[in-house]
């Protein structure tokens, strides 16, 4: 059943009259950004308006972490690597609210910490040392079909968080004091936000690596707001240049005058868009 | 529950300034903290429903951190009871606030228009949908009301100081709260601005029979529309109708710091009785 709508989807996707879309590699990766692309910008909106760039950076960093933990304990880093992830979330996020110290200082603290017990673990096995490269760079043309299935469900579920509290994030990012008083729950909404991130941050990783996952995050976000002018228009502005970045980075990588990593070429397409972004943003 | 109650409205009816009142809201023996510093200590007075309370007092006095306290964003000692709606009995249970903060410390390059942050803090659909016809309607009304109609569509952050504050006043409103709080609403404000703004909120007051508890440290708004007066620096040095307790001294003694701590505490601790027993000043 689900083989069946997967070769009805790529036989869509090669649809595409270009000569690339015919390996069926591609035409997975491609059902792969057609996901994560819109999924990551909007996530990055709420990543913006909080100042969380380091935080989707720590999140990033965690998976040297969930390698080494998989490795120790024996479980699959497809586990592992979500579990860390949420684990160190939480904990930046607990630290936050219980120290008087700065959020930039938590992370910093958390996130050397978490990395550097990562590769200090896996650099004993060589083995696996080589396979982090997969980790730093990304690599979206390797997705699974499982991935790409996960990759929908958690799609599913942050739209339906988002749908439910947007308005409420809109307001806690404002003023979170605001909210409170408003009676809105605001570390409850931060917490389950925060969850979904670093799940979403993790699959990123799979795309673009470890080095270029919070632009995912917040490049689509930051050129929305230049252009929109309301925040409904700058959730599907910023939807939109990620998706449009996602697909334009893939088809270039594959070019044969380009043969780019394409994670680094979705970042550079999103980038351009930035820029054109800035020429053309409305003041006032 | 019983005996508390009873000593609320002993100690009410021992306050000349509000016997046509009932009290809303009773603070006993309240102390706070902040970085180790003692913000508030041990103070008690209370607010009398359906008028204007005002809390007045220098900079730095703890006006801010007290309201935080009244609206439980702040670990403190001491209870804060509020009357119940349903059975007028004292607990601590907070009642539906509007909060009218100080400043609203926000990222103002967020495309956020006035009329969307208006919905995020009603509507169930995201913005992201729209803002629904029926709430844009109720919403312009309110904004007619503050005199703030041109700014309906305009981004948050593009709306000068007193603009600002009338759309939070508007926010405020369309919660109709039971209880009111503004925290220094006239700070950034013109004069005729501070003016109007005080009109319109014995209008609004007489009309949705809210408690109003505002901050001030402009005697004059104070004098002319509270009914209601407590003077904190640290301590409550008075309390009482804005006639007896602000031509008193210890409104001196509230704003004068330079006459020497020591002093003060002596004085307050007589002035504190002066109401208490609701002789006035001059016999204490």
């Amino acid at each position: 059943m689900l083989n069946a709508i997967f070769d009805f989807l790529c036989s869509l996707v090669a649809l595409i009259p270009m000569e690339c879309m015919k390996m069926r590699f591609m035409q997975e990766a491609f059902l792969g950004v057609l996901l994560l692309a819109p999924l990551t910008a909007a996530a990055g909106i709420q990543v913006v308006n909080f100042r969380m760039a380091f935080f989707s950076d720590a999140i990033g960093h965690s998976v040297f972490a969930g390698v080494a933990i998989g490795l120790l304990l024996s479980i699959s880093p497809q586990w592992s690597m979500p579990i860390t992830a949420l684990l160190v979330g939480a904990g930046i996020m607990l630290m936050k609210r219980c120290s008087k110290l700065s959020s930039d200082t938590v992370i910093g603290v958390f996130y050397s910490a978490v990395a550097a017990a990562g590769l200090a673990l896996i650099s004993r096995n060589p083995n696996v040392a080589r396979d982090m490269q997969t980790f730093l760079y990304g690599d979206i043309l390797t997705v699974t079909r499982g991935e790409i299935v996960y990759l929908f469900l958690l799609s599913a579920a942050f739209y339906l968080f988002e749908f439910f509290a947007f308005n409420k994030l809109m307001i806690i990012g404002l003023d979170e004091k605001l909210a409170r008083a408003h009676r809105i729950p605001a570390a409850l909404y931060e917490y389950v936000y925060v969850g979904l991130l670093a799940l979403i941050v993790i699959v990123a990783v799979r795309a673009a690596g470890v080095l270029l996952v919070t632009a995912l995050l917040i490049v689509p976000s930051a050129a929305a707001r230049n252009l929109a002018s309301s925040a409904g228009k700058m959730f599907f502005l910023a939807m939109a240049t990620g998706l449009f970045s996602g697909i334009a980075g893939l088809l270039l990588s594959a070019q044969e005058s380009v043969n780019a990593s394409s994670g680094a070429m979705i970042v550079l397409a999103a980038s351009a868009v930035f820029l054109a972004s800035l020429l053309f943003q409305k003041k006032g | 529950m019983m005996r508390k109650t009873e000593n609320v409205l002993a100690e009410h009816r021992n306050c000349a300034c509000c016997q046509d009142h009932p009290v809303a809201v009773n603070v006993q023996s309240l102390s706070a903290k902040l970085g180790g510093v003692q913000i508030l200590d041990n103070v008690s007075f209370h607010v009398p429903q359906g008028v204007c309370t005002a809390i007045v007092g220098p900079n730095g006095a703890g006006k801010t951190t007290l309201v935080r306290a009244i609206l439980g964003d702040l670990e403190h000692t001491g209870k804060i009871l509020f009357r119940q709606k349903e059975n007028g009995e004292f607990s601590e249970k907070r009642p539906l606030f509007g909060y009218v903060p100080q400043r609203l410390q926000f990222d103002r390059l967020l495309p956020l228009t006035v009329m969307e942050f208006l919905a995020c803090s009603f509507q169930r659909r995201p913005v992201f949908f729209g803002v629904s016809g029926a709430f844009r309607k109720t919403a312009e009304t309110y904004l007619a009301d503050v005199d703030c109609s041109s700014v309906r569509d305009r981004k948050m952050g593009a709306l000068s100081g007193g603009e600002l504050q009338r759309v939070l006043l508007a926010l405020a409103l369309m919660r109709k709260p039971e209880i009111l709080i503004l925290d220094e609403p006239a700070a950034g404000v013109d004069f005729k601005g501070e003016k109007l703004c005080c009109e319109l909120l014995e209008t609004f007051r007489k009309k949705q029979g809210f408690t109003q508890i505002m901050v001030s440290h402009d005697l004059s708004t104070v004098a002319a529309h509270a009914a209601h007066v407590v003077c904190v620096n640290h301590q409550v040095f008075a309390q009482g109708d804005p006639e007896k307790v602000l031509t008193s001294r210890a409104l001196m003694d509230t704003f004068g710091l330079h006459m020497g701590m020591v002093d003060l505490h002596s004085k307050c601790r007589t002035h504190v009785h002066a109401c208490a027993c609701g002789k006035g000043e001059k016999e204490c």
